[in-house]
């Protein structure tokens, strides 16, 4: 009877308390927690495997590679195959410097015009702005498969097929940018602007000195989402590169793979070289990136 | 006063986009326009002799037992996003509520995502290795003697790579899941369970109606993905082993670079754009069904 009615009221005591502190009332729940997040912390563990398994048999010697069971720690470090990959006559060195250009130059580009067409699409009323910015949208729509061989036409020539113009000059565009830039400005309150019009400036001026500035979280997400997007874009790559020198990481990464079919460990580590600066990426921006795909998709 | 500046301004609205639509005129309508009236022609790259051949193209794809077959494995491709969006609905629920270490689980989950490209397919390649691979040796320990050849043999390639798209697509899915879920107001669950309503019951009868416009923006928005992406086959499988992981894109992309038959792809680039927009006609149709806020 006692014990009863202290569970009653231990109860109603928990069922007072807001959501968030209910959660530490001592009790059943918190077992039960616990043991929800070691069987999530297994699955999310099998999630990484792939890239824990590449690391691990980058650093093995060949005849240690497919030991069962597995040597996560290979008994003696083994940094052979990444100093392969990273010097002689196809090192990935240059794979990076074209990448970093392509994908720096590209980002840059694609950020700072998407703020401005966001801008023009949010905060200047002009006519014909919405068909406009609908039949933009519509343009998403269009597959790349579509589009791979006019352009590759029509790269040819202007005579910038093979260059690392066909990859920079098109990324420079985005109409997902476009889009997102034009949501974060649309939340701006229009007082900004309007008390910048009676001091006198004009809408250049309101964009750099105002706009911009305030906009530095979604500029940051656009930039992030689009150099990740140009760092692993493989298939532009494939159709508009042809010189092993003017390779990205992706191409330089299938090519290593294609002369070195055996060579596993080797493999697997230019995979690394290929993968690291994503998870660097991730580690630091994964606030950006989270915030920007959530944005992006909920739009209906 | 105000009101007449803004509207002396109002040219600057074209000064602002100008730049990104000759942009988009260029890389985007142009290209589109070209393509057209390509699928029209015999075109081939280098050839000088260019014919207009009407429908022959398609005629010609109608024939191709290699389109049917690129079609049944585009369906089984397309087949992973449902299972994709399942897993990352229950993923994100438990992450929702009923773990420790929130953030280090989201962030376990969501790697694939992020890193995604040829390079971690390339580990896939290894993993799936029949005879030492990984995978298969773990199988072998279990018990199982034939475990099945994944990516080198022509029954099963194309799970395979739908066991990669699977892992890969699940973090995406999961974040938007988690932002749907923030929506759910607390006070709608807590109604939920005072009425007795036990956990499975709360998933299956309030959480999931609730978060049906994301769970079908996902599937919408994940099949458009799945039939535009053909660049971790192209790099692990090259459609192979025979014709059996060439799904419709990559079709498209082989006809166009491998055997330079430019206007024979471009035709059927149309066939897999026309599939993209009936599936982004359903969205239309079916937001104005299906989404209640």
């Amino acid at each position: 009877m006692d014990l009863d009615l202290t569970r009653q009221t231990r109860k109603q005591a928990a069922m007072a308390l807001p959501v968030r502190e209910r959660r530490f009332v001592p009790g059943k729940l918190n077992v039960w927690k616990l043991l929800v997040t070691i069987v999530m912390l297994f699955f999310g563990f099998l999630m990484i495997v792939p890239f824990v398994w590449m690391f691990s048999t980058s650093i093995k010697s060949p005849a240690e590679t497919f030991v069962f069971p597995f040597k996560w720690i290979p008994d003696e470090i083994n940094w052979n195959h990444h100093i392969k990959v990273w010097t002689g006559p196809k090192s990935f060195v240059t794979y990076y410097l074209n990448s970093i250009k392509i994908a720096a130059v590209a980002t840059v580009g694609a950020t700072f015009l998407s703020a401005l067409a966001g801008y023009g699409f949010s905060r200047i009323r002009f006519k014909g702005r919405e068909a406009l910015f609908l039949a933009y949208l519509s343009m998403m729509m269009i597959p790349p498969q579509v589009l791979f061989v006019p352009k590759f036409i029509m790269f040819d020539w202007i005579g910038i097929y093979n260059t690392h113009w066909a990859l920079i000059l098109p990324g420079m565009f985005t109409i997902l940018g476009v889009f997102l830039m034009r949501q974060f400005f649309l939340g701006i309150p229009q007082e900004i602007s309007e008390s910048a019009f009676i001091d006198g400036a004009g809408h250049l001026r309101i964009f750099f000195r105002i706009f911009l500035p305030l906009s530095k979280p979604a500029l940051a997400t656009l930039a992030i989402i689009d150099f990740s997007w140009h760092w692993n874009d493989y298939e532009n790559a494939l159709v508009f590169l042809l010189d092993e020198k003017l390779y990205t990481v992706p191409l330089g990464l299938q090519n290593f793979i294609l002369e070195n079919t055996v060579d596993y460990n080797g493999m697997m580590a230019a995979a690394t070289a290929g993968i690291i600066p994503m998870i660097i990426v991730f580690l630091l921006g994964q606030k950006f990136i989270v915030q920007g795909i959530t944005n992006t998709a909920i739009k209906g | 006063m105000n009101k007449s500046w803004m509207q002396k301004q109002q040219w600057m609205g074209y000064l602002f986009i100008a730049p990104n639509m000759l942009g988009v005129f260029f890389f985007f309508v142009l290209p589109t326009l070209f393509s057209f009236v390509l699928m029209f022609t015999d075109y081939r790259f280098m050839r000088p002799d260019v014919n207009f051949v009407g429908l022959e193209n398609f005629r010609r794809l109608f024939k191709d037992p290699i389109f049917y077959e690129s079609l049944k494995n585009t369906a089984i491709f397309l087949a992973s996003v449902p299972v994709s969006i399942l897993l990352a609905f229950f993923v994100a629920v438990i992450l929702n509520r009923s773990v420790y270490l929130k953030n280090l689980l989201r962030a376990l989950f969501f790697l694939p995502y992020v890193t995604s490209g040829v390079a971690i397919a390339f580990v896939w390649m290894l993993l799936f290795q029949p005879s030492v691979g990984p995978i298969n040796a773990m199988l072998r320990f279990i018990g199982i003697d034939n475990p099945p050849g994944w990516l080198s043999t022509t029954s099963s390639a194309m799970y395979a790579i739908d066991i990669i798209w699977i892992w890969f697509m699940l973090g995406y899915n999961m974040i938007i899941y988690l932002a749907a879920l923030q929506e759910i107001s607390t006070e709608l669950m807590e109604a939920a369970k005072i009425d007795g309503a036990r956990s499975w019951q709360t998933v299956r009868h309030v959480i999931w109606p609730l978060v049906s416009p994301t769970t079908f923006l996902l599937l919408v928005t994940g099949l458009i993905m799945t039939m535009k992406t053909f660049g971790i086959i192209q790099a692990i499988t090259q459609g192979g082993p025979g014709n059996s992981t060439t799904i419709l894109s990559l079709f498209v992309y082989q006809n166009a670079f491998r055997y330079y038959e430019m206007g024979y792809a471009s035709a059927i680039s149309w066939v897999l754009f026309m599939i993209i927009l009936v599936i982004t006609l359903i969205q239309w149709v079916g937001q104005k069904k299906w989404v209640h806020y």
